[in-house]
């Protein structure tokens, strides 16, 4: 008897374990039809609770978004996430939308995005990086779906990609700007800046041309202000190791960088924390990372963001689709003119950064804009290109 | 040249021997869980997905009881419950050790991720938890050398307990009747038991010690050398074990400096980022460095059993 209650608990475990470990693939499959499994529920959140909401007319546009990882990553997914509610919020109507996590699982993302293309979705939203290939060997087997990536672009040499809009951002534009204030602090009587012109950059993974991207135009903003100065970048070599990420920022600060800009993923939280502890400056990524802090003291080490807003860009994307006019078959780069991107405004950055700072980003800005400095991209950037821009800055 | 400039430049800081300890700990600790538990002839495969429940229920525990005392027990504590289920499977139900590992990694990857969203509605990290953190360690007079000062003081308390504990083990195995029973049991099974020792729970005593040592190892993760827990935090840390406690064979010095030996390649790893040492290769160099300190160190031990087998038939024919 003792043995069955436990033999019992042990198959309740691993199922459970299948339905959270995977939470994504496992509701992939499913539709938004409402009187969804509990498990959804649990899994999908408040999310999949709001899609269950809506009623299939046979009318609306249906939408699916798959987020590689899961949602409360207080960046891209959450951005998405955001992005889709006020979809829902503002166009209930015309679209309806189902959301799915996908997990970190890399091998359940091509299985997800198969069950999405097979589901009733109309469009199918995904992104990053991870997702590109994918999409690339998918959207070919279907050609009557319409597919929408973003945060990175797709081969269209490859094949009949007519379906697929891809964009990305010029995060190296707004990386610019973290550069310009960046720079600009280190070298200011600001509380917990040093005296020498070092700041500093962390990013996950050195092959991600995302990454190299930020890295690109933070070095370019930085010697905008300062020719001479000298710019640390280290990468953690992951997006998870928030420990590795922590331990490379300290090294960082320890060796005299007052300010570093983080773009690692959800292992930011690490370099934030070791910005507290050494009293030095941090800047945050993808989105208004001391909004995750409120009221805490890390936040007061957060001196702005480098913001990529996913979710309007999304909206912006699928407004246009329903108009007939999103340019399927292209790939976009959105940037500070379309106002997707930029360095986060907050109270701590109004109480930190002395005005004269703030009016020479907000002139970097307007520059950038207005054509007047044209920021480098690490995309279709060879090696040696990015390794000397790197070195000029050591 | 520049290159052996860095390097050199690096190994004169204080601050990088600092650094060492520090990534070295929470391996360390696991490599001492795998160590007492692989000697008992089990193989602990879940240490990644302990080290990982141990560090988030360190974080819950801590914040919703405002104890960081109690915060590291709940660790420890979840350390013992996952490696008593992971016995249970092995032992009682007499299933695979690698695969039920396996399985309890898998489950801890998703598990913590699914309670941090019941328990705070996120899933990426505890930064809305007001978690604590347990407290770093300065030794007097120590703290006052100049250089080893900087070193060795200063350190998170449970960098110095993994210090210990080293000894402490390495005593067990030497000296103590349970140090010594869960070596005849990992050794021979079937001889231990004819002599009257109960395998089985010798061999659930070892997996719980891996357990709390690993549990140890999760909350210094999560409670001193980061202050929060973010999903995936282990990243490899308690594979990392594995190699090393495979180094140490059984000996838990030799699993310090193993240890020791990691923290030292992960920082140096860090410090050269800066140099034109291409990154792939350092940050690839930590788990080279391993794979062949262990070639190395399978190799002396062939010779020496060769030699001794020479010596053996040598003497028959004497």
């Amino acid at each position: 008897m003792k043995k069955k209650v436990l033999t019992g608990a042990v198959v309740m475990a691993m199922a459970a374990s299948m339905l959270f470990g995977c939470s994504g693939s496992s509701s992939s499959g499913t539709t938004t039809a409402a009187g969804e499994t509990a498990g959804e529920e649990a899994a999908g959140g408040d999310a999949a609770e709001e899609t269950q909401g809506e009623e299939s007319t046979g009318e609306k546009v249906k939408i699916a978004l798959l987020v590689t990882g899961s949602f409360g990553d207080k960046a891209f997914n959450d951005s998405a996430q955001a992005g889709m509610e006020r979809l829902m919020n503002e166009m209930g109507d015309q679209v309806e939308v189902q959301m799915i996590e996908m997990g970190n699982d890399k091998t359940k993302f091509e299985g997800s995005m198969l069950d999405a293309s097979e589901s009733d979705a109309d469009i199918i939203i995904t992104g990053l990086w991870d997702m590109k290939e994918i999409t690339e060997q998918v959207a070919q087997e279907f050609p009557e779906k319409r597919y929408i990536i973003f945060d990175t672009d797709v081969d269209y040499s490859l094949g009949d990609l007519s379906n697929v809009y891809s964009m990305s951002y010029k995060q190296n534009e707004c990386a610019f700007l973290a550069g310009v204030l960046a720079a600009s602090l280190t070298t200011s009587d600001v509380e917990y800046a040093n005296d020498d012109a070092v700041i500093g950059f962390v990013g996950a993974r050195d092959t991600a041309v995302v990454i190299n991207d930020s890295a690109v135009g933070y070095i370019q903003g930085a010697q905008f202000v300062n020719p001479d100065i000298k710019v640390m970048v280290s990468y953690v070599g992951s997006y998870v190791d928030s420990a590795t990420a922590k331990e490379l920022a300290l090294t960082q600060y320890s060796s005299g960088a007052d300010c570093v800009f983080v773009a690692a993923g959800p292992a930011s939280v690490g370099v934030i924390e070791a910005a507290a502890e050494s009293q030095r400056y941090v800047i945050g990524v993808d989105s208004d990372q001391a909004l995750a802090y409120e009221g805490q003291e890390e936040a007061n080490y957060i001196v702005s963001s480098a913001i990529k807003n996913v979710g309007d860009s999304l909206v912006d994307a699928v407004k246009k689709d329903l108009a007939g006019e999103l340019p399927y078959g292209e790939y976009q780069v959105l940037g500070l003119e379309d106002g997707v991107v930029g360095l986060a405004d907050n109270e701590i950055y109004q109480s930190i950064v002395p005005e004269e700072i703030q009016q020479a980003v907000n002139d970097a800005k307007d520059k950038i804009i207005s054509g007047e400095i044209e920021v480098n991209t690490a995309y279709g950037m060879d090696e040696a290109t990015l390794n000397e821009i790197i070195d000029s800055a050591q | 040249m520049g290159v052996l400039q860095d390097i050199l430049r690096t190994l004169s800081l204080p601050e990088f021997y600092f650094a060492m300890f520090r990534s070295a700990t929470p391996v360390l600790l696991t490599t001492l869980g795998a160590m007492v538990a692989s000697r008992a002839g089990t193989n602990n495969i879940a240490l990644e997905g302990t080290m990982l429940i141990s560090a988030f229920v360190g974080v819950v525990v801590s914040a919703f009881t405002q104890s960081a005392l109690i915060g590291f027990l709940g660790a420890v504590f979840a350390g013992f419950v996952v490696s008593n289920i992971l016995a249970y499977f092995v032992l009682k139900l007499n299933s695979n050790s690698v695969i039920s590992g396996i399985a309890l990694n898998t489950f801890a990857s998703g598990g913590t991720i699914f309670v941090l969203y019941l328990v705070t509605g996120e899933k990426g990290a505890s930064t809305s938890l007001p978690s604590l953190t347990l407290p770093s360690v300065t030794i007097p007079f120590v703290k006052d050398i100049p250089v080893i000062g900087a070193v060795l003081s200063g350190h998170h308390i449970l960098t110095y307990a993994g210090l210990i504990l080293v000894a402490v083990i390495w005593y067990m195995f030497k000296y103590t009747r349970l140090g010594m029973h869960i070596r005849a049991v990992g050794e021979s099974p079937d001889a231990a038991e004819s002599v009257g020792i109960p395998v089985k729970r010798v061999k659930y005593i070892a997996l719980s010690i891996s357990g709390v040592l690993t549990g140890m190892a999760g909350a210094f993760l999560s409670m001193g050398y980061v202050g929060l827990f973010s999903s995936g935090m282990t990243a490899g840390r308690g594979y990392i074990a594995l190699a090393t406690q495979a180094i140490a064979a059984g000996n838990a010095v030799v699993g310090m400096l193993a240890s020791l030996l990691f923290g030292f390649c992960q920082s140096m790893a860090n410090y050269l980022q800066s140099s034109p040492i291409p990154l792939q290769f350092i940050q690839l160099m930590p788990y080279l460095i391993i794979v062949i300190a262990y070639t190395i160190y399978c190799f002396m031990v062939e010779q020496r059993r060769k030699k001794k087998q020479l010596q053996a038939a040598g003497k028959k024919k004497g």
